[in-house]
């Protein structure tokens, strides 16, 4: 596995489109939130503004990247060449997700440290980073879902659209309106909760019980996604 | 050497939605030996070979590698090299890299180095696979399955795009292994590679097994051919004419060198010039385009 993740960072590197669409674009976007945070603040919350960059790093930077790797190693058989070996189908997609992964979480830490050095420290950090985690794991679940379904790097340009653009929507509505009406609806979206636990994370003010609950919806998620991929992943191109 | 088959195929079925691509196939391979799965296009060899190495489910029947089946990667894999048919190599690794990547995670031995020069790719180590030519893919391909001397080796189509003189090392790295035990599984489009190296031939047609057996076996179905021209007013034949046509005669024999000796003495006898005389044992291809018709 840690060989396979090894190889995919080079290829990340090495790969300067994947490395501005997935890495430069999405830390470029934070940075122009975090510089503008005055005027987001006045349209909802800092905690809008750390869910926001959470998710633009997770849909542009985590999700859209891995579905573009494994339908490119799919269409290039690198995924069969793979399965020539002895690592099981588990190590191999693990050893594939794993340095984009690895890299938005860098991300993430180091705009959401800078955000709170500018905007002031979140109300609770080890919410927020299980906030953050929970985000990781139903992004990189919702990935896989949607790498199954996705034939190619070029079909991941459209394939990619509906839940990035979708978290991101989910995300605002709920961080600008909060959840006072259409509680369960807005929950129950992918990224819903997820942003409402993120909000309560930074702008404080909620019993942490209660907190707790939205980790929920967020794991089911994942749990759907993996389900989904499960039925759908294709380690080789359709014949 | 056990005499263990390190292949077993019972009555391997494969199909693709209503496409039956292989019925009912049985075969074995035993140890050290070099068997060929031959056969026209969309016969079903690819398809057999990659349930035989574990990348697909049969639709019924059991194949056993090694006494377990193929699809355990854990305890299968490390004891097999397999050279796939296309190349699905990452355009941006190194061939270093790529040897290593994939050597490594067969769970084998060895040195990287070795294998790559093994294979006369030392001089573009360090060169991204997506900048090699077909045929240094394929020398490639050939080396991840080599890597760390594997007890089976499958090679599918190895000599695709190869010049002459990689295709004799090839061969020639191919014969080393055996002589150090390796069992080969080979499908070619190449018969005379097949004809000079197989141990044993299966022959398939239409996702069914035809024919198997050594290479004399398969030949020796077929009768041998002796074509030429008499003159026109040669006398009648010392032998039955299977065929004729604008003077041309086609004789069948399964006596090839006694028939000829016939032929030639009643030739001389009969001052019959043979035009055109040719005489030669039934090839590979002959009980191809038997099967095929």
């Amino acid at each position: 596995m840690l060989a396979i993740a090894r190889s995919e960072l080079i290829q990340i590197f090495r790969n300067r489109m994947v490395l501005v669409t997935s890495f430069v674009i999405p830390v470029a976007v934070s940075a122009f939130f975090v510089y503008r945070h005055e005027v987001f603040a006045q349209l909802a919350s800092f905690g809008y503004i750390a869910a926001i960059i959470m998710f633009t790093v997770g849909a542009f930077g985590l999700y859209t990247s891995i579905v573009t790797t494994l339908a490119s190693r799919r269409q290039n058989l690198f995924l069969k060449r793979l399965r020539s070996t002895a690592e099981s189908d588990a190590g191999i997609l693990a050893g594939l997700v794993t340095p984009a992964t690895v890299v938005a979480l860098v991300q993430l830490t180091g705009i959401l440290i800078v955000f709170g050095l500018v905007a002031g420290r979140p109300d609770n950090v080890p919410l927020l980073v299980l906030a953050v985690l929970a985000t990781v794991a139903m992004m990189v679940g919702l990935a896989l879902a949607t790498a199954g379904v996705t034939n190619s790097p070029e079909h991941a340009q459209v394939t990619t659209l509906p839940v990035s653009l979708g978290v991101i929507a989910v995300s605002s509505w709920v961080g600008i309106t909060g959840t006072a009406e259409l509680e369960l609806v807005k929950r129950l979206l992918p990224g819903g909760a997820a942003t409402e636990l993120m909000l309560n994370a930074w702008n404080g003010g909620v019993a942490l019980s209660d907190s707790l609950v939205l980790l929920g919806p967020t794991f089911a998620w994942v749990v759907v996604a993996v389900s989904f991929a499960n039925r759908m992943f294709r380690w080789e191109p359709r014949r | 050497m056990s005499t263990t088959p390190v292949i077993e195929v019972e009555r391997l079925n494969l199909k693709y939605g209503d496409f039956h691509a292989v019925r009912d196939l049985s075969f074995e391979v035993r140890p050290g030996e070099l068997y060929a799965l031959l056969g026209t296009n969309g016969a079903g060899k690819t398809s057999t070979l990659e349930t035989v190495e574990g990348h697909r489910v049969p639709t019924s029947g059991t194949v056993r590698v090694f006494g377990q089946s193929p699809r355990d990667r854990k305890a299968v894999r490390p004891r097999m090299g397999i050279m796939l048919q296309d190349s699905g190599f990452s355009p941006d690794l190194t061939v270093r890299e790529s040897v290593g990547l994939i050597g490594g995670l067969t769970r084998r031995d060895d040195d990287v180095d070795r294998v790559v020069d093994l294979v006369g790719l030392n001089h573009r180590a360090g060169t991204l696979v997506g900048q090699l030519s077909g045929g240094e893919k394929r020398r490639l391909d050939f080396a991840t399955a080599v890597y760390g001397t594997p007890e089976l080796i499958f090679l599918d189509e190895p000599t695709t795009g190869l010049d002459i003189q990689s295709r004799d090392d090839l061969w020639d790295a191919v014969d080393r292994l055996r002589e150090n035990g390796s069992t080969v599984v080979l499908t070619t489009h190449y018969l005379e590679e097949a004809q000079q190296r197989a141990d044993r031939i299966g022959l398939m047609h239409k996702g069914v097994f035809h024919r198997e057996g050594t290479v004399a076996e398969l030949t020796r179905t077929l009768p041998a051919v002796i074509t030429f021209t008499p003159s026109a007013t040669a006398p009648a034949l010392p032998l039955p004419v299977a065929a004729a046509a604008d003077g041309s005669v086609r004789v069948e024999t399964f006596h090839l060198q006694k028939d000829l000796h016939l032929l030639l003495a009643w030739a001389q006898d009969h001052a019959v010039e043979l035009r055109d005389l040719s005489a030669g044992p039934t090839r590979l291809d002959d009980v191809f385009r038997a099967i095929e018709s």
